[in-house]
This record gives C-alpha cells, sequence and structure tokens, in this order.
C-alpha cells in the first residue's frame, strides 16, 4: 500500500514535471545525454575530411560541456557517465584501440570539466546566455581556454598511446581548432535552446513566424549556392562569403539568441557538409587546409553574430524590466490615488445604496399599509433597478483602475474619457463642495491612448484641484472648470481652479517625483502622469491663472 | 401626524425620490428639492414640520443652509442625511441644533425615527411659540399705567412701594394691579410670574 502510492506519487511527480516542461528526470536526462553523444559523435564522423583523421567540427564535447553547464555540480558526474556508453558504442566500431577510446574519453570528458568549472567559477548556477558578460565568459572559458587545456591532454594520450603518424603540436593545432568551431556551434545551440520557454514560442504571431521561415529559408538556400554547389569561379569566393551575411544578422536582431544560435549551426553544417562531399569554395586545396580555413571563416562569421544577438537581447531585456519598473510605478501611484479617493467613492456608492434602501423600505411600507399602487411599486421597482446598475458601473469602473494592465492603445473621445473621471470623482468633489462646470468641445478628434492611464492622468489633476480649493478657498467660490478643445491638430484637455494657484518658482519643481506639498502624498501624481502624456506623444504643463487659481494643460495628437 | 411637512433636500436624484418615498410612505406630506437654492426660492414653513437635508451638495452645502434658514429665523428642525459623514461636520450640525445625524445608507426606522422627533419638537415650540404670542398680546393690551404696576410686581414690590414710586394711592394701585391681573388672565401672583418668565428672554436684558 505505501509502496505502492509512494510509486504513485513518484510518477505522478514526474509526470507533472514533464508536463510543466520543468527539468527531465535524472534517468531522462543520463538517456538524453546517451543518445545526443551518440548522434553527436555520428555528426562528428560525418565532418570527417577524408583521409584527414580529425574531425573539420567534432560536436560531442561541446555537447558534454553544454550539458554540464546547465545541470548543478553534483550531477556533473553521473552525466559524463551516461556518455561512456554512448562513446565505447561507436568508437569500438571504427576500430580504434581500446586504450585509446578510453584515452578520447578522458580527455573529452577533461574539455567539458574544464570548461564547466571555469564557468562556474565566474558564473554561479546553470548558464544562460542573457548578457554580454556570460557570453563573454563562455567565450572565454568553454569555447577557447577548455579545448586549448584538454587539447593538450588529448594530443599527450595519442603520442603516449602510439595512435597515428601526427606530430604532438600538429595534434594540439588541429583537435584544438575542431572543438572551437564545436563549442561555438553546438554551445550556444543546447544552451539557448534549453532555457527558452515554450511560452515564448506560443506568444509569437504568425508573422513572427512567418519570418523566421523566412530568414532559415532564405539562409538555406543561400548557403546552398554559396557552398552546396560545384565551385564555378574561385574569384567569386570572398563574395560568396559573405552571402549568408545579411541573413545571419537578420536572425540575430529579429530571433534573439537562440535564432542566431540556429543560423550559425545551419550556416556550419551547410559549409562543412559541401564541403566534405567536394562541393562549395573551400575545394581545390589538402585536407588540413580546408579544415583549417572552413573553421577560421565560421569562426569569424559566428563570433560577432552570437555576441550581437546576445547585446540586443540584453538591451531589450533592460528595455522591458524599464517598461514593466514603469507600469508598476503607475500602478502604484494610481492604487495611492483611489486611496486618497476612498470618501468620496464611498460617498458614491453610498448614494445608490441609499435609493435602493429607501425605495424597498418605502415599498414595504406602502404594502403593509395597503396603500401602495402598482403602479407605485413599479416605479419603485424600476429605481431600485437603475440604482443597482448604477453602484455596479461604479465598482466596474473602479475595478479597471485598481487593474495592474498593460498599456493598450485605442482610438479614444477625450470628451468621454473626461465625463467618466468627473464621475469617478463626483463623491469627493461634492463632499469638498466643489462646483464642477464642463465646457466639452463639439466633434473633437479621437486620440490614440491608453483608457486608464489616461484617465489616472486627469483625476490626479482633477483630485490636485479639489484639495488645493477645499484647503485654500471658501467653500461658495471653488470652482473646476474641464475643457476640451483642438489646437493646432492636438486635442487639449484642461483643468482649471479657482484655488490659491501655486508660486512661480514651484512651476516645473512639480513634475518632479516624490516632491510634493500635500501632508500626505507620495509626490508622484504629476510625474507620472507627465511620464504617461509623454508615452502618449503629448504634453503636460501648468500656468498659474491671471485671476487666481491654477490650470493644468494635456495635449494629444489627434490619432 | 399627516398634516406634518417634510422637505426634503438633496442632489442625488435617486436618493432624493427614494427618501421623499418612504417618508410619504409613513404618511408625511412631503416636498423634494434638488439644491438648496432651489429650497430657499420656496421655503414653505407654513405648516409645521422638518427638513431632511443632504449635508454635502454642490453650491450650497447643508451647513451652510441651516445656517441661511437660521438667519430667517425659520426654526424648522433639521435632520442631516449624509454620504460621507466626517466626526467635525456632524459636529458642527449637532451644535448648530440639528435633531439627527444620518450616514447612508441609513435604515427607514432611524430616518423616521429622526422625523418624528423634528416634527415633535416643531409641534412644541409653535406651541411655545403660540403661547408666547397670546402672553405678548395680552401685555400690548396693557396700559402703561399698568405695565409699570405689572414690572413692579414682578420686580417683587408691595403695593405701597409700588404707589411711592408712583406718586398715587395705594387703593389706586390697586385697581391697576387688579384690571392688569384680568387682562393678564392671572388669578394669583404666582400665575402672573410664570407667565412673565415665560416670557422673557434667556439673556434677561429688559429694560
Amino acid at each position: 500500500m505505501d509502496v505502492h502510492s509512494a510509486s504513485q506519487r513518484f510518477l505522478g511527480l514526474t509526470a507533472r514535471r514533464w508536463r510543466t516542461g520543468a527539468v527531465p528526470g535524472p534517468l531522462a536526462q543520463m538517456l538524453l545525454v546517451a543518445v545526443g553523444y551518440y548522434a553527436a559523435a555520428r555528426v562528428g564522423f560525418a565532418f570527417t575530411l577524408q583521409p584527414n583523421p580529425i574531425s573539420t567540427l567534432w560536436p560531442p564535447n561541446a555537447l558534454l560541456l553544454a550539458v554540464l553547464l546547465l545541470a548543478p555540480a553534483r550531477a556533473w558526474w553521473w552525466l559524463l557517465a551516461a556518455a561512456l556508453p554512448a562513446h565505447l558504442l561507436i568508437e569500438l566500431q571504427s576500430g580504434v584501440p581500446t586504450a585509446m577510446v578510453l584515452g578520447w574519453y578522458a580527455s573529452n570528458c577533461s574539455e567539458a570539466l574544464i570548461g564547466a568549472a571555469l564557468v562556474r567559477a565566474f558564473a554561479p548556477g546553470p548558464l544562460r546566455l542573457d548578457s554580454l558578460r556570460k557570453a563573454g565568459l563562455f567565450l572565454l572559458c568553454a569555447v577557447l581556454a577548455a579545448p586549448l587545456l584538454s587539447s593538450f591532454f588529448d594530443a599527450a594520450l595519442v603520442r603516449l598511446i602510439g595512435w597515428g603518424e601526427s606530430e604532438y603540436w600538429d595534434l594540439v593545432q588541429r583537435r584544438f581548432a575542431s572543438n572551437v568551431l564545436a563549442e561555438l556551434t553546438v554551445g550556444p545551440l543546447i544552451l539557448t535552446w534549453a532555457t527558452f520557454s515554450s511560452a515564448r514560442l506560443r506568444a509569437a504571431t504568425p508573422a513572427r513566424y512567418a519570418e523566421a521561415a523566412l530568414i532559415f529559408g532564405g539562409l538555406f538556400a543561400v548557403c546552398l549556392v554559396a557552398f552546396d554547389l560545384p565551385q564555378i569561379d574561385a574569384r567569386a569566393a570572398p563574395a560568396l562569403f559573405y552571402a549568408p551575411l545579411p541573413f545571419l544578422l537578420w536572425a540575430a536582431v529579429r530571433l534573439g539568441t537562440p535564432g542566431a544560435a540556429s543560423a550559425i549551426a545551419l550556416l556550419t553544417v551547410a559549409t562543412i557538409g559541401g564541403a566534405v562531399s567536394g562541393l562549395g569554395p573551400f575545394t581545390d586545396r589538402t585536407a588540413e587546409d580546408t579544415a583549417r580555413e572552413m573553421q577560421l571563416f565560421l569562426i569569424a562569421a559566428s563570433v560577432p553574430m552570437l555576441l550581437l544577438a546576445v547585446a540586443l537581447e540584453e538591451r531589450s531585456r533592460a528595455e522591458r524590466e524599464a517598461h514593466e519598473q514603469r507600469l508598476q510605478l503607475t500602478h502604484l501611484a494610481r492604487v495611492a490615488m483611489l486611496g486618497e479617493l476612498s470618501g468620496g467613492i464611498a460617498h458614491e456608492l453610498n448614494q445608490p445604496l441609499t435609493a435602493i434602501l429607501s425605495n424597498a423600505q418605502a415599498a414595504q411600507h406602502f404594502i403593509a399599509n395597503k396603500t401602495g399602487s402598482p403602479q407605485v411599486l413599479s416605479e419603485i421597482l424600476q429605481d431600485i433597478v437603475l440604482a443597482d446598475l448604477r453602484a455596479g458601473e461604479i465598482i466596474r469602473r473602479l475595478h479597471t483602475l485598481f487593474k495592474r494592465g498593460e498599456t493598450q492603445f485605442r482610438p479614444l473621445d477625450m470628451n468621454t474619457v473626461v465625463g467618466e473621471v468627473l464621475d469617478i470623482a463626483r463623491g469627493d468633489l461634492a463632499t469638498r463642495s466643489v462646483d464642477v462646470r464642463r465646457h466639452l468641445g463639439e466633434s473633437i478628434p479621437a486620440v490614440s491612448g491608453d483608457r486608464v492611464e489616461l484617465q489616472q492622468v486627469l483625476l490626479n489633476l482633477v483630485v490636485n484641484a479639489s484639495e488645493a480649493m477645499s484647503a485654500g478657498t471658501a467653500p461658495g467660490r471653488r470652482v473646476l472648470t474641464v475643457c476640451t478643445g483642438t489646437e493646432a491638430g492636438m486635442v487639449k484637455v484642461s483643468v482649471i481652479d479657482s484655488g490659491p494657484g501655486f508660486p512661480a518658482e514651484q512651476h516645473e519643481r512639480m513634475f518632479e517625483a516624490f516632491y510634493t506639498t500635500k501632508a500626505q502624498g507620495l509626490g508622484l501624481g504629476l510625474s507620472i502622469s507627465r511620464a504617461i502624456v509623454r508615452v502618449h506623444n503629448g504634453h503636460l504643463w501648468g500656468e498659474a491663472n491671471p485671476g487666481g487659481g491654477a490650470s493644468f494643460h494635456v495635449t494629444l495628437p489627434a490619432a | 401626524m399627516s398634516s406634518a411637512q417634510v422637505s426634503v433636500i438633496d442632489d442625488d436624484a435617486a436618493v432624493l425620490r427614494s427618501v421623499g418615498r418612504l417618508l410619504q410612505a409613513a404618511g408625511y406630506a412631503v416636498q423634494t428639492f434638488s439644491s438648496s437654492q432651489d429650497f430657499l426660492t420656496h421655503p414653505g414653513g407654513g405648516a409645521p414640520g422638518c427638513i431632511v437635508m443632504d449635508l454635502s451638495m454642490p453650491g450650497m452645502g447643508g451647513l451652510d443652509l441651516q445656517q441661511a434658514l437660521a438667519k430667517k429665523a425659520d426654526r424648522r428642525p433639521v435632520v442631516f442625511i449624509s454620504g460621507q459623514g466626517s466626526i467635525a461636520t456632524s459636529v458642527a450640525a449637532m451644535k448648530a441644533g440639528a435633531i439627527d445625524f444620518l450616514t447612508k445608507p441609513f435604515d427607514a426606522s432611524r430616518l423616521l425615527g429622526a422625523v418624528s422627533a423634528a416634527i415633535e419638537r416643531d409641534l412644541s415650540s409653535r406651541g411655545a411659540q403660540r403661547e408666547r404670542a397670546a402672553v405678548e398680546g395680552r401685555l400690548a393690551s396693557l396700559t402703561p399705567r399698568e405695565r409699570e404696576v405689572l414690572d413692579m410686581v414682578a420686580a417683587g414690590k408691595l403695593n405701597k412701594q409700588i404707589a411711592a414710586a408712583l406718586g398715587t394711592a395705594e387703593k389706586t394701585v390697586k385697581v391697576h394691579r387688579a384690571r392688569m391681573m384680568r387682562k393678564m388672565q392671572v388669578d394669583s401672583l404666582a400665575g402672573l410670574i410664570r407667565t412673565w418668565t415665560s416670557i422673557q428672554p434667556p439673556s434677561a436684558s429688559s429694560a
């Protein structure tokens, strides 16, 4: 029973982890490493230029290194162990002595361990290529240091076991170049796709998919022409090398690091694949020269593309974070303002509640006294319905103001927005005995804006005016005037009060963050309002009225 | 009770209608006004009754209207209803003589209780008013000499002292005094004093 439920729990747990796209279980990881290693070795053999015994691109080591970079250090040993069966399976088929096969396993593991340990020392945790610093670290430690150091070890083992006739330094050089290219091609591919969230794929629009298809289709076609056709004219070669560049740049700029890594991988496969089949520009020389030139070309093309993609992604993330912070701050200021308005809002909600209660109790009296005609009772019910709808509308409006949402630009009629704002502020204005006058212009063009954010701006101006007047103006003389109109192609909304106004030195300071003259206030209202208006390509400014009081104006471009 | 007249003033049409209906259902004659200014142009006030008014209204608010009515010597009691009652405003309203201060939404029993208390007060103050008017009428019917006698009797002087002060015979004073007592419709010194003090202003500064 216990064992049964425990195993169910275990299965349930692993199933859940799979469904949520989390890290696969340990056994699955080991299986993945083994299969991946085997496939990578097959690719490596396929990319071996005969009779040169060293592959132009040897991906298994890069795969191991990338896997270690993603895994916690305690998992490294069994992840490396998982590669051994795959290594033996593929290498023993090729007739290499067992000692050499085991030696290569050791040197491959050493490369992965050196690279992973160096990177981990400077960047703890699973590596994500999301900043230039980390990308640089990856290039220095995993792409440069790990192949270099392990190649000394590898060449020493080869000489020690006595496999082949190559010189020690030749061995070092060839293995280094081939593994650098592999790290550069396979490493980012695995690192970026393994940490890529499927949510981003699902969120992508069809146009985005079409763009990706166009980029990879175009890159593939260009690579075919440049690297996989029988060589026509050697003098055209330099031009051919540049042919894939536009598509690589396009991928780096538009598709992020996974896109750039994939494009680099496609270029590498096409180039080496062509050369292995005797096609493309790298054919009219010895195998060794061909391999070296291809490696240099591919390394030179890949490094800047990768760094470009990472730099762009870093910048767009910083922009996203800044945007997110602006939204948070805007929302914070809005909620704080609604807090200040809470008394007025309670007043506003209490009106329909009073109407409902008094109507219902009047009906009870009429019925109890048998004095209510059906006509009167039906009027009462109608009024209850209307009051209830009114209360519901107040709550709905409040809810949209309290909610945190993305900025959404829609065509808006500013007269409607003004009406909504005055509705929300009505309770506050009434309790402060402020007389509201509207001078709404007719046939005002629509503006393109976010309803909630523009409501926030105007509400802030109205509340400021109302507070200023209730603090410094006699009750009978508190007049708030809201005007809308068109001025030089812009829609202009003005909020004018009859309060005490403001001294000239406050003229611009009041738009600064945390500047406030109120006892209870964050001092964020106007600075955030100005930021909102700026996002809408408009202007917000204040001025003292000649006859006393203050005016604030918002202009927004007509949509 | 049905003769009592209740004026309701609230800028919110739905509240105004519902409160008016509730008072109608309770048997009052109701007049509704959507603003203080509207009310001041047709204040009514002939019949006994009271005023139910919103505290915060655009233009003239409830407290200001209360003051304006006091200036016009309109003594109808006021019941305030408010959507957002702060302690400061309710204290100000009560100090200025409001009967009650109800926070919206309120139960019918509270409003009807406050209104009936207000009307009772209006009726009793109107009764006192009538009484006072009657006494003042009787006072006015006194001759100057009778009035002098009254003042001195009320001040506790004896007939002899009064005669000396007026320079007449004590007998003549007795005649004036008897006529004065009859006109004042009292038959004892105690009754005269009670009637006399009922019309004295609270801060006695009569000359």
